[in-house]
């Protein structure tokens, strides 16, 4: 069965919220029952913005998609969802499982608070990638993240748990005040990474240029879980296969130390 | 039954249900991995008086363990779950923890129990966990570096106390005979043979005429005693050697009891070893029934 497929049939003039567009939720409805789903506050429709063609409502498909298209995924819980172009603010809020795929760029806050499934953005990613929405005290809390691209400012801000991987660079502020978890950057990082980071590991391909001076210098380390997080990318290496090979020697900067000292910035070496 | 001149006795042997978990130990090489091991499945050769038994399963190379690195599979049975938890708990803390280089992680599925889920408090606020492919591990800092181990284990119903004797004309001859048997065994997975070198020379029958024992030696296979008891032992056989083993199902306790028989025999009469036979109860007291001639059959 070919994909449940919604295009775009024209540049919205305001941003729509998608998240009732849900694999979960589509699953098992008709056509126009589809079309007459509500959008936002503003009366529209599906069809107002979409043309639908029936299919599996567990393998979506949303083309021509453009930044004013928000909250896409959130909440779901299974199936699979490509955006073909670049998407708004809130990609995959809250998921619960199942897998994103954004071929272009996503808008801020791409995988707060999700929890588990994953998230793959072969574009860049905008500021707050996995990071806790104003008010939240958790960010990511699970899953996966991808970004081919570059990410923005505050990456994994406050993030609980779960695995990001940026192969560009990121922004400023890149883990700060992270909870836990592991985020991994190929690129540079911008200024004050790991800023009141708690807990977690952000690992680095390429040695920050400065480094807050709440962190300290541990040393040189060969760390034997690196080398099961390298086995695991190994398992998807097409997906992963840019970020390895992965090797187990690193520098290793334990802090921040005005907030507890358990979290770690990681330089390969 | 005869096999190249050894008697196979028409009798079983008698298992009961226990609780295993496979755990797997890597190290820096494969010596260090052993020194661990060895530390772990120490003082575990019955379950009557060492609150498990335990063996080395077989050697990992480093491409069949988590974290790239050479090291051993290890099997613990106990009679109970919780009893088994002790004993994981205790021997990976006191033994594994502590040998250097070593990371220890779960090698089977079942019922969760913790590995280093209590262990990681010896980071003393320090230690750090990573979820990795949904499995949860803990980094401890120790001063080589960091003890990584996997937060639980897996707990499955196994079998426990399957057995054979070997009668032989004398200690050298069964020595032999074992010695042979215990080198086919330890090739099939999934079985371990507890007691030292995997050969128990001390079989022992239930009960005892001093009240506070409930189990005491076999004097109907103790050569020394043929005469003053109802022997088992006709008056050629001059010892008796018992392979005890514990497997994570009946099939690998089978076989890995025709393995030892079939090794055994193969020494046959013109090397001293004259019957083959079994530990029993009178099949009231063991779940699992292993009859020999169905196992060499």
């Amino acid at each position: 069965m070919s994909a449940l497929t919604l295009t775009l049939r024209a540049l919205p003039p305001h941003s729509v919220d998608l998240s009732p567009l849900i694999p979960d939720r589509l699953a098992g409805l008709s056509k126009a029952a589809i079309e007459t789903i509500a959008l936002g506050s503003r009366g529209l429709q599906v069809a107002d913005l979409f043309a639908v063609s029936r299919g599996d409502a567990l393998q979506m498909i949303i083309r021509n998609s453009s930044d004013r298209l928000t909250g896409i995924g959130s909440g779901m819980k299974q199936g699979a969802i490509t955006v073909e172009g670049d998407c708004g603010a809130y990609l995959g809020l809250g998921m619960r499982g199942g897998q994103i795929a954004v071929t272009g760029n996503a808008g801020p806050f791409a995988g707060s608070g999700m929890t588990s499934g994953g998230l793959e953005i072969r574009g860049n990613a905008g500021d707050f990638l996995g990071a806790a929405l104003p008010g939240d005290k958790q960010g990511m809390r699970g899953g996966i993240i991808i970004v081919h691209g570059n990410a923005g400012d505050r990456a994994a801000d406050r993030m609980r748990r779960g695995l990001i991987l940026i192969a560009g660079d990121a922004g400023a502020y890149c883990g700060s005040r992270m909870l836990a978890g592991t985020i991994l950057v190929s690129g540079h990082v911008g200024t004050m990474p790991g800023f009141a980071l708690k807990r977690g590991t952000l690992l680095l391909f390429r040695h920050p240029q400065e480094l807050p001076a709440t962190f300290q210098d541990s040393g040189k380390h060969a760390l034997l879980f690196l080398a099961l997080l390298e086995r695991e990318l190994r398992r998807e290496s097409e997906r992963f296969g840019r970020f390895l090979p992965l090797g187990n020697r690193v520098r290793r900067y334990c802090g921040d130390l005005a907030n507890g000292g358990i979290g770690e910035i990681l330089v390969l070496v | 039954m005869i096999i190249n001149g050894v008697a196979i006795d028409d009798t079983f042997a008698e298992a009961f249900g226990m609780r295993a978990t496979r755990i797997l130990i890597t190290a820096f090489d494969l010596k260090w991995a052993y020194h661990a091991a060895r530390a772990a499945t120490g003082f575990a050769t019955s379950v009557i008086g060492c609150g498990c038994e335990a063996g080395i399963e077989h050697e990992l190379s480093a491409d069949e363990t988590p974290d790239g690195r050479p090291g051993v599979s290890v099997l613990l049975f106990a009679v109970s779950g919780k009893e088994l938890a002790r004993q994981v708990e205790r021997r990976v803390g006191q033994c594994v923890l502590t040998a250097p280089t070593s990371a220890v992680f779960s090698g089977i599925e079942g019922e969760p129990i913790s590995l280093g889920k209590n262990l990681r408090f010896f980071g003393d606020g320090y230690q750090n966990s990573k979820v990795i492919g949904g499995r949860r591990y803990w980094r401890i800092p120790v001063m080589d570096g960091e003890f990584l181990c996997e937060e639980t284990t897996g707990m499955v119903r196994a079998v426990g106390g399957g057995n054979f004797l070997v009668l032989a004309r004398g200690p050298a001859e069964a020595l032999a005979a074992c010695e042979a048997a215990i080198a086919a065994m330890s090739k099939v997975p999934g079985a371990i043979m507890p007691f030292p070198g995997g050969v128990v020379r001390s079989g022992s029958k239930v009960g005892s005429k001093y009240k506070t024992l409930t189990a005491s030696t076999n004097d109907a296979f103790c050569p020394t005693l043929r005469g003053a008891v109802k022997s088992e032992l006709s008056p050629d056989v001059g010892a008796v050697l018992e392979i005890v083993i514990d497997g994570l199902t009946e099939t690998e306790v089978r076989h890995a009891m025709r393995a030892g028989i079939d090794a055994a025999c193969k020494v046959g009469s013109a090397g001293g070893v004259l019957r083959i036979s079994a530990g029993n109860y009178g099949g009231k007291l063991g779940q699992f029934h292993f009859r020999l001639h169905d196992i060499v059959k």
